[in-house]
């Protein structure tokens, strides 16, 4: 129960720390380039061009991919570098020493970034709106909102485990685009997965986003949440299956830092 | 009035000289000018090279997430002081006051909140391009080099950007290598160097443009005993060339071997300005008595400031014990009611000595401080 | 004294280069990114036909140019704030523009490949037939278009000057380009307010007469009138951004935002 409590207060202070971090982070002008810049060039830019592929009627399937896609500059980048700052700050070592729980942490560090995914993937959706693009008038806003969140999370879950990559590799920033654009090809979001070829469909389906950009496409269009629940439970999973090995590879990260003395190396 | 932009730059070669003086420093005499024009005067005929006149600095930042506000630091608050040509200037002060700043002011990175600065007769603020090919600085620490290219080529760049002619550079770099003990590892890559020759490195590059006026603000900071040396020697070398040099430093003994002329600086204020000699003698009627104490407390260091006979208290914390640095005027004779003051902790070594420079730095300091605590105007 | 300009510029351009072909973010921007995004533009627009393969090769090529730019400006100020030498480069009587072009040009060499990268995708695993029909006015072109290219870089790099937090400008900042400049489809399906946008960008005309001479449709009058376009758009890029440097300059001399504090 002590044990509990303890967890509690540490994922507690590290979510209240990056949402500090966040914001002071996010000054104005910073904050218009992130939040709202950064999310509708992306939109725009690949809904155009789908539309001038093969016409307005496929605006929606891009809008929606692209959208939920942006969960991911939250999910990689936020979370990544909430964790990878860590070593920037040379505060790696202190944080090994401690006796607190790391990936408790680590975890309340992700929260902020859950929450900020989320909220540009609405604002995306809404731009759709906006630009008549998308119609929610079959849509069932709970299914669509749970399909968001869930989606959020494991893209989350896969930044936590590039985020530890991160604290033993130097160029994460290399690693972190390079994830971020195999999602942008891979997920969905822009070409159907059927379109791929076929050894590249296994690498999509093993991706976070993937069953998650799915399953909000069929709500949009009017599917209830029974129907599109395999995709979403497969989507959880996914994200549980990133955090465990985020987890393990932090703990052999830990284990061999301290067993061959590198730690000063990170 | 009739101060203008014209008058700041110094006059080259008599004929503009005495033109100079026949323009600007007689009729000051008749019609008591009211502007600075005396002191730019007086500043041109003593051949100061830099002349700093209430020179102040405010930084503001915000501070907070959600409201933010404003805050202001008045870190440097009005100082003054004139260096000669030739001269090596020391200013010395604990961390955080105002030596960097002051040095970024002079050096026009930095614009002043308000008063005046001219170097070589250039301001700092408005003659930037005339005054910044003539001089040079270095900031203490590591950064300022380019770690992943070699030393050689860090300077090559350097000289680039200081459009130095090629033929030029060919022959100034080896030199400067040479000159800072650097020729042997000039190709080895930045990132494998020391401190100390990184910081070595730093001052071959402020020679590139052959300053007149060099700017080195604790170049011997975290470096260790044998590397300061080795930088001392470099600055010695400099000032036998009659390079004008200001020098900041927290290190009492580097000041006192290097410089002419030094101003202790602390929050922003200069305490004292004077030569190494004059200053010592601010605590000439002190002597120094040194307590190593093993359990010191808090307590004991507010009672021994109690006592009417104390003038300063320093404690330096060490491995075993602490080393307690009493300023008192009656020296061996106030040792046993130090002692007495000091109940219950051990007492291992006690030394009285004569002051030295870092004392006078200490008293100049601390006095300040007290006298600012007590709110009255001398102590 | 031009020639000491020149060689000032030539030692930032040799300078960043040197220190860019290591660096993997770099190697990321330059060859990978590019390649994913031909390959996604490849994949939406197959149905569009082999013709569109040369077209989406070069598209794709500047998109990843103007990419590596605008991190490679932005990335060379931040660079010299975290190494604690931008001060150092602000104090030195050559300009700041001119080193940042300096440094442009370098970025711009290693970019280059980018283009050569999408192009042998297209070629290779598309199988697209990618002739360039006028190979002479192609390689032209894309030299005034270089040059103009780098000016407009130039421009934003003051804004990183003034703002530690690049990042969040330069990923912004990537899209808009894309779309406004006609890389990958034609600016007639934006509103048409945007038009005279579009039409004071130098790499939206870069891209027109690349297109053109690829698919063997320039003319010579559209050629020379364009090029000159393009190279008077590039001086006066060139002549605001020597004027934003010297204000946000003096505004660092202000604030004290050279150094990292």
């Amino acid at each position: 129960m002590h044990q509990l409590i303890t967890n509690l207060k540490l994922f507690w202070q590290g979510a209240a720390l990056s949402y500090v971090a966040l914001f002071s982070w996010l000054r104005p002008t910073t904050f218009l380039a992130s939040m709202i810049i950064f999310p509708l060039g992306q939109i725009l830019f690949f809904t155009l061009l789908g539309i001038f592929a093969t016409g307005r009627d496929s605006a929606s399937f891009y809008l929606i991919g692209n959208a939920m896609q942006i969960t991911a500059s939250a999910g990689i980048f936020g979370v990544t570098m909430a964790i990878g700052g860590e070593r920037w700050a040379g505060t790696l070592m202190y944080l090994f020493g401690a006796p607190a729980n790391r990936l408790t942490i680590f975890a309340g560090r992700a929260t902020i970034h859950i929450f900020n995914g989320v909220v540009q993937v609405l604002m995306g959706l809404a731009w759709g709106l906006v630009l008549g693009w998308v119609s929610f008038a079959h849509t069932d806003p709970l299914a669509l909102g749970i399909t968001i969140l869930i989606a959020t999370f494991s893209t989350a879950a896969l930044g936590l485990l590039l985020g530890c990559l991160g604290l033993v590799t130097l160029n994460i920033m290399f690693i972190n685009n390079l994830v971020y654009f195999l999602l942008l090809l891979f997920s969905g979001a822009n070409l159907p997965i059927t379109a791929l070829p076929q050894w590249m469909q296994y690498i999509s389906w093993s991706l976070p986003l993937t069953r998650g950009i799915a399953a909000a496409r069929f709500i949009v269009d009017g599917a209830s949440l029974a129907e599109v629940a395999p995709l979403l439970v497969g989507e959880f999973f996914i994200g549980v299956g990133y955090l465990v090995a985020g987890y393990v590879l932090f703990r052999i990260f830990e284990i061999e830092a301290k067993r061959r003395g590198t730690l000063e190396a990170f | 009035m009739f101060c203008s932009d014209e008058f700041i730059r110094p006059p080259r070669g008599t004929i503009e000289a005495m033109s100079f003086i026949a323009r600007y420093y007689a009729p000051s005499i008749f019609m008591r000018c009211g502007c600075d024009a005396k002191r730019r005067m007086a500043n041109f005929l003593m051949n100061n090279a830099i002349q700093v006149t209430n020179l102040r600095r405010v930084y503001k930042s915000y501070v907070g997430v959600f409201r933010r506000k404003l805050k202001e630091v008045e870190a440097v608050k009005g100082i003054s002081f004139e260096v000669a040509a030739g001269e090596l200037f020391g200013i010395l002060g604990p961390n955080g006051a105002g030596k960097t700043t002051t040095v970024k002011m002079l050096t026009t990175l930095l614009l002043p909140t308000s008063g005046t600065a001219t170097i070589l007769g250039h301001d700092v603020v408005r003659d930037v391009s005339a005054l910044r090919p003539r001089i040079g600085f270095i900031f203490g620490g590591e950064r300022g080099l380019y770690w992943r290219l070699s030393g050689m080529d860090n300077l090559k760049y350097f000289s680039s950007l200081y459009q130095i002619d090629p033929a030029v550079q060919a022959k100034r770099i080896p030199y400067l290598l040479e000159l800072v003990g650097l020729k042997e590892r000039a190709n080895e890559k930045v990132e494998g160097y020391s401190r100390g020759m990184k910081q070595r490195l730093h001052i071959a590059r402020t020679l590139l443009n052959d300053p007149e006026v060099m700017f080195l603000d604790e170049p011997s900071i975290g470096l260790d005993p044998v590397a300061a040396r080795d930088i001392r020697r470099v600055v010695r070398d400099l000032r036998d060339e009659k390079k004008t040099i200001l020098l900041t430093t927290h290190y009492m003994f580097e000041a006192d071997e290097l410089c002419k002329r030094i101003a202790v600086i602390n929050k922003g204020e200069i305490v004292a300005l004077d030569t190494p000699a004059n200053l010592k003698r601010v605590v000439q009627d002190l002597s120094v008595v040194e307590l190593e104490v093993k359990m010191f407390t808090p307590d004991a260091l507010e009672r021994l400031k109690g006592l009417p006979f104390v003038d300063a208290v320093t404690v330096q914390e060490r491995e075993q014990n602490s080393l307690v640095i009493v300023q008192s005027p009656r020296g061996a004779e106030a040792v046993s009611e130090l002692l007495a003051q000091l109940n219950g902790a051990t007492v291992q070594k006690v030394t009285v000595r004569e002051p030295t420079l870092e004392d006078a730095y200490v008293r100049l300091v601390e006095g300040m401080d007290e006298t600012k605590k007590e709110g009255a105007g001398s102590k | 004294m031009f020639l000491k300009y020149l060689y000032a510029i030539f030692a930032a351009f040799k300078m960043n280069f040197l220190s860019l072909v290591v660096d993997g973010f770099f190697i990321f921007a330059t060859l990978l990114m590019p390649l994913i995004y031909a390959l996604i533009a490849f994949g939406i627009l197959r149905d569009k036909g082999a013709h569109y393969g040369i077209f989406v090769a070069v598209g794709s090529g500047l998109a990843g140019l103007w990419t590596t730019l605008l991190f490679g400006s932005g990335n060379a100020i931040t660079g010299e704030r975290w190494s604690g030498t931008l001060e150092l480069i602000a104090a030195t009587p050559t300009p700041m523009w001119m080193i940042v072009f300096g440094k442009s040009l370098g970025v711009i060499l290693q970019s280059l490949l980018s283009m050569v990268a999408s192009y042998l995708l297209g070629w290779l695993v598309f199988g697209y037939p990618l002739g360039i029909a006028q190979p002479l006015e192609f390689f032209l072109v894309l030299f005034i278009g270089l040059l103009s290219f780098i000016a407009f870089g130039l421009m934003l790099a003051p804004l990183f000057l003034l703002n530690p937090q690049v990042q969040q400008f330069q990923n912004a900042l990537e899209y808009p380009v894309y779309i406004l400049c006609g890389f990958l489809f034609p600016i007639a399906l934006l509103p048409f307010w945007t038009t005279p946008l579009s039409y004071i960008l130098s790499p939206y005309w870069t891209a027109r007469l690349l297109q053109a001479a690829a698919g063997g449709t320039l003319a010579w009058e559209q050629l020379v009138n364009e090029s000159i376009y393009i190279l008077a758009l590039g001086g006066v890029y060139i002549l605001i951004a020597s004027v934003l440097f010297r204000i946000v300059l003096k505004k660092a001399r202000v604030d004290a935002t050279l150094g990292l504090q």
